[in-house]
């Protein structure tokens, strides 16, 4: 294994961040859009980005609750993206293994 | 008038920060990762988000034994040189409650922050399965009082320890179908506490419990910062 085989979509500092994080809830629960910028500390813009290019891989689901003016954007790690951070681990650790 | 113009309304809500950024989002260009340095980053990442997730963290757990103190410490400071045993002090009481539901209120605003989904769901049916239980404690005190139990026991001894027994061999249950082996033993030194607690008699069972389950707790959050320190 090398860093070549370690997922181009997670191996990037502010994605790994959200993945890792996403992963630390417990199983089932979701966090709000706010709550995730605020742990993750990148601007609004960047933060959707890369929820977005996380999301078209199927890694991460973002659900509305409420309506209108009060609606709120929760963000939850999908099994398909827990599936990703693991094989990300385990390259990772073979990758490191080697050096 | 039009609702314009109502001051006294509440603030309109601010809209979704997703939506808002929806319409701007960019992204900066980030360096490249070397794999030591994504490794570092996963493990900072993921110990540092546990301990934002975590739903007891040390500050709830700091806050219940000071609760337990100063609840049992008022009671027992009303109660000990009583002869014969009459029961608490109105005052007495109006503090154990207040600070329990001082205390209900922090917990509930901790570990409410912006979770959404199954575990909280669960929180909720936990939370009224508990509560339920700790009802049923106070209506057999009432019962006993109406068989016409002493002060004693009825204002004494069953109220202090009846509730750690109750509610705790509830949570060892609980938490040891969950497999949850550390969070059950403690709900069974609290059980054992309670029982040991009630051979102080009336008056002398609340310090008694008052001090062992502050004590308790603390010996829980010293284990939790140490905890959080040895991973960081």
């Amino acid at each position: 294994m090398t860093a070549a085989d370690l997922d181009p979509l997670i191996h990037v500092p502010a994605r790994l961040r959200i993945v890792a994080t996403l992963a630390a809830l417990p199983d089932g629960d979701s966090v709000s859009f706010t709550r995730l910028q605020e742990l993750i500390g990148l601007t609004s813009g960047n933060l959707i980005t890369h929820l977005r290019k996380l999301e078209d891989a199927g890694y991460i689901g973002t659900a509305k609750t409420g309506n209108g003016q009060a609606s709120r954007t929760t963000v939850a790690l999908t099994a398909r993206g827990r599936a990703a951070l693991e094989s990300y681990t385990a390259v990772l650790r073979d990758v490191l293994g080697a050096l | 008038m039009t609702g314009h113009f109502d001051t006294f309304g509440p603030p309109p809500p601010k809209p979704d920060p997703f939506d808002a950024a929806a319409a701007t989002g960019t992204v900066d260009e980030e360096p490249a990762l070397d794999a030591r340095e994504a490794a570092a980053l996963l493990a900072r990442t993921t110990a540092e988000a546990e301990r934002r997730f975590a739903l007891q963290p040390p500050v709830l757990v700091l806050a219940a034994a000071a609760t337990a103190l100063v609840a049992y410490g008022a009671v027992w400071l009303s109660v000990r040189d009583q002869h014969p045993y009459s029961g608490p002090s109105a005052p007495a009481l109006a503090v154990l409650y207040g600070t329990l539901a001082v205390w209900i209120v922090f917990v509930t605003g901790v570990t409410r922050r912006a979770l959404r989904g199954r575990s909280s769901r669960q929180r909720r049916l936990d939370g009224i399965v508990f509560g339920a239980i700790w009802i049923c404690v106070y209506v057999l005190q009432g019962a006993l009082h109406h068989v016409g139990a002493s002060h004693a026991i009825a204002y004494g001894v069953y109220p202090a320890v009846a509730p750690l027994v109750v509610v705790g061999s509830a949570a060892a249950g609980y938490e040891a179908a969950r497999a949850h082996p550390a969070r059950a033993l403690l709900a069974a030194a609290v059980v054992a506490l309670g029982s040991f607690a009630s051979f102080a008699g009336p008056a002398d069972v609340w310090a008694v419990v008052g001090a062992g389950l502050c004590g308790l707790l603390l010996a829980v959050a010293a284990v939790q910062l140490w905890r959080r320190r040895a991973r960081a």
